[in-house]
């Protein structure tokens, strides 16, 4: 299996998040494909909105920065994996900022999807998706289903499925790779 | 009482968040000469201070952004992780999520997350404005712009007087909230014509990328 990990969290050593990533990452790269984009190390430019990847150069962005290699990978997974300590209620700007980059993988044309407007396959495949969360002290229930559920939206756009959340204080790194390997 | 109004899309003073908030404060002008207002865009990284202190130092604060990967622009929620950690907040705190999607219930998610973050703020939430369809009113026809560029008015000139967005205004921008069954039908209509692809059509075809547009360059 092909697994992708958009990691925006902060990639200090001895961060607690970071250290979780960095040894699940070690751990599910024994049996998988994976790739770890630690997305703080890397320059990601803020989507400007110039529609350049769907009119001008289809499914380029021709923004110049780091973001292209992750972009490449993320077509070429089975499971891209959002992993991110939650700050302010969400998921962390870092990732958000490479997120918002995705339009790139999609078509601009709108088709009707269960009644709703929604873009249509650039690619003939997108990956599953998974959440691997911290939670914050004050990080509540409520939190979690708002964050869980605007996943599941971007997965509607991206004609696939959020199909995992995790969590680094409750979730087992066993059980992720238990998990992945009897998918 | 002051108003800030932060600009939060990555077009900044290109946007069509802009032409939304310019209608949005003629109204607001039109019931009211005695604020202090202030417009910002968060695009200008270099006015960082000068977007907190706008924010903390204001009674009123309304957010406006386009729905981003169903959520709000990564640089928005970088604000948010700052605003967060300010002490002095706003007295009345609210949004306006605009979008191209023609129906509301694309931006109703990221909604409930405002409501929570302005909870978390310790401001009172003013509600969130939603609005879908706005992406092309830069090169719509008038007759296309009129009625929404006049609600947005009527939407400034209610918030002069009574300090709120109307609920009947809110309610009327964030309809349809889904297609109909017979909305639908039509669209799937139209789409045959290939009407409702035009602005990417022609854009496509200005920029000689017709021929590309079904490219899957990391394929």
């Amino acid at each position: 299996m092909n697994l992708t990990i958009l990691n925006g969290g902060p990639t200090e050593a001895d961060g607690s998040f970071a250290l979780y990533c960095s040894t699940l990452s070690e751990k599910l790269g024994q049996t998988h494909t994976l790739q770890h984009f630690m997305l703080d190390k890397m320059e990601t430019k803020q989507c400007i909105g110039c529609w350049n990847c769907w009119w001008k150069t289809p499914g380029i962005c021709t923004l110049v920065d780091d973001a292209e290699q992750a972009l490449h990978a993320v077509v070429h997974t089975d499971l891209l994996i959002f992993a991110s300590p939650i700050t302010a209620g969400f998921t962390s700007s870092t990732l958000k900022t490479f997120q918002d980059r995705l339009v790139s993988l999609l078509h601009p044309y709108i088709q009707l999807v269960k009644g709703e407007c929604h873009h249509r396959k650039r690619y003939d495949k997108y990956p599953d998706f998974a959440l691997l969360l911290q939670k914050e002290p004050n990080t509540d229930a409520e939190d979690i289903e708002i964050i869980t559920d605007i996943y599941k939206r971007l997965a509607v756009n991206f004609h696939t499925s959020l199909k995992y959340v995790w969590f680094t204080e409750t979730t087992k790194m066993e059980d992720i790779s238990h998990e992945l390997s009897h998918n | 009482m002051s108003l800030a109004i932060i600009n939060g899309s990555p077009r900044g003073k290109k946007s069509n968040s802009k032409i939304l908030i310019e209608h949005f404060l003629a109204g607001y002008r039109s019931q009211s000469n005695h604020e202090n207002i202030s417009v910002s865009y968060l695009i200008k990284s270099d006015q960082q201070k000068e977007h907190l202190a706008s924010f903390s130092g204001s009674t009123n604060v309304i957010l406006i952004f386009p729905l981003y990967t169903d959520c709000m622009p990564g640089m928005v929620k970088a604000f948010f992780e700052q605003i967060i950690l300010l002490k002095e907040k706003p007295q009345n705190l609210g949004f306006i999520v605009q979008s191209g999607f023609p129906e509301a219930i694309h931006s109703v998610y990221v909604e409930r997350y405002l409501q929570k973050l302005t909870l978390r703020l310790g401001c009172n939430y003013l509600g969130t404005v939603i609005k879908g369809g706005v992406e092309g009113i830069q090169v719509m026809p008038d007759s296309m712009t009129r009625k929404v560029f006049s609600k947005f008015r009527e939407l400034g000139a209610h918030f002069a007087q009574h300090g709120e967005f109307s609920p009947a205004m809110v309610k009327q921008l964030k309809s349809p909230l889904r297609m109909s069954k017979l909305q639908q039908t039509g669209y799937r209509l139209v789409s045959l014509t290939g009407l409702t692809n035009f602005y990417w059509n022609s854009n496509l075809r200005k920029n000689g990328a017709w021929e590309k547009r079904f490219d899957k360059p990391y394929a």
